[in-house]
């Protein structure tokens, strides 16, 4: 059962080891490289990519995907971003991918969750958040994103923007403008 | 604060409550196994780039040689029919002479025992005409393809071959 929860997790740029001796780490395919991402980044990745994709397993299979990229493109890593924001782009990146798949054949798409979450609907919070769920859902791809990392997963304008590849300003006034039109259609739905 | 805002600011207090996370004690072992079935199933990225690298180079190399090749075999190509244009020019040269030569001969006794001042002057004329064609010829040996002095040497031939003509034509005057 999933459950909702208002968590704050550390900013992306706290990180101990060093990124790049990090990314040798994974290149060399050292299992305990992958362990310490996971147990820093994976209950935000699971979030992030649950809120793009709407269920558990595509969300714990972005994960699962976005660690094998990493293991295969550590090699290419730079440098010049936090690690952690080049791994949250690249599981934007492959929640979108995922998202497209699901767009060319949606009689795949999984409704698991949608039950779980309608069962989780007991109390008023509950259905708000359903609601509110369903409404990101609708929002295209960049918009959904950006609503995503900064309302439900804390992260500031600049890591959103690093991560979407987007400049600060941008990523403020997509903000502004989705929390906008979800007014609009949460009014609708009231 | 107006009614907008509160909406606003109640979708962003639903929103930071909606981090959501579920038990998945599986996951972190089923991403080992797949890294670990990856490793074992390809060699590693830096090897693929290195024969990626290993395989640009090569055929870098091969073409480089191919056009090398080329270049050369279009200039030896070249030299080839430089050289028989040049056989060619100098064959229809020897066929020119030798029916100057042929001309010479038939007037030659004309100009020896005539003393005409016009049979010496005709005398005069081939002589200087033949020194001209002696230094034309050292040139050409010089350089065999000296378009210039060729042209020059053919202007000069057919300058005597008109003077032999000239000759010959008034021997047939004179011996009527």
């Amino acid at each position: 059962m999933i459950a909702a929860s208002a968590v704050r997790f550390p900013r992306v740029e706290d990180h101990s080891v060093s990124d790049l001796d990090l990314a040798r780490r994974c290149v060399d395919g050292d299992p305990s490289a992958f362990e310490s991402i996971y147990h820093a980044h994976a209950e935000r990745m699971k979030s992030i990519a649950y809120h793009h994709l709407g269920n558990v397993a595509d969300a714990e299979d972005a994960v699962q995907e976005t660690f094998l990229k990493i293991h295969r493109a550590a090699s290419t890593y730079t440098g010049e971003a936090a690690f952690s924001t080049w791994l949250y782009r690249i599981l934007v990146n492959t929640c979108y991918d995922a998202m497209r798949r699901r767009r060319r054949r949606p009689q795949e798409a999984p409704i698991d969750d949608v039950v779980a979450l309608t069962r989780a609907a007991a109390n008023v919070d509950d259905t708000k958040r359903l609601m509110l769920s369903k409404l990101l859902r609708e929002l295209p791809e960049q918009r959904r994103t950006v609503f995503v990392l900064f309302e439900i997963e804390g992260f500031s304008h600049a890591e959103i923007a690093a991560i979407a590849g987007i400049s600060e300003a941008n990523s403020k006034w997509i903000l502004f403008s989705t929390k906008k039109q979800l007014q609009e259609k949460w009014k609708h739905e009231h | 604060m107006n009614t907008d805002d509160n909406e606003l600011d109640e979708i962003s207090a639903i929103a930071r409550s909606m981090h959501a996370t579920w038990s998945s004690d599986s996951l972190l072992p089923r991403i080992q196994r797949a890294i670990a079935r990856e490793e074992r199933r390809q060699p590693s990225w830096h090897v693929w780039q290195m024969a990626a690298a290993a395989v640009i180079l090569v055929a870098l190399g091969a073409l480089g040689w191919y056009a090398q090749r080329r270049v050369q075999e279009h200039e030896f190509n070249q030299a080839i029919l430089q050289r028989t244009a040049l056989d060619d020019v100098e064959r229809a040269e020897q066929s020119h002479v030798a029916a100057i030569d042929q001309l010479e001969k038939l007037a030659g006794p004309k100009l020896e025992q005539s003393q005409s001042p016009l049979m010496v002057s005709y005398k005069e004329k081939l002589m200087t005409l033949d020194d001209a064609i002696a230094e034309c010829q050292a040139g050409i040996r010089v350089n065999r393809q000296n378009a210039h002095l060729r042209r020059q040497l053919l202007s000069i031939y057919s300058e005597k071959q008109r003077t032999l003509q000239d000759v010959l034509r008034e021997e047939s005057h004179e011996s009527r």
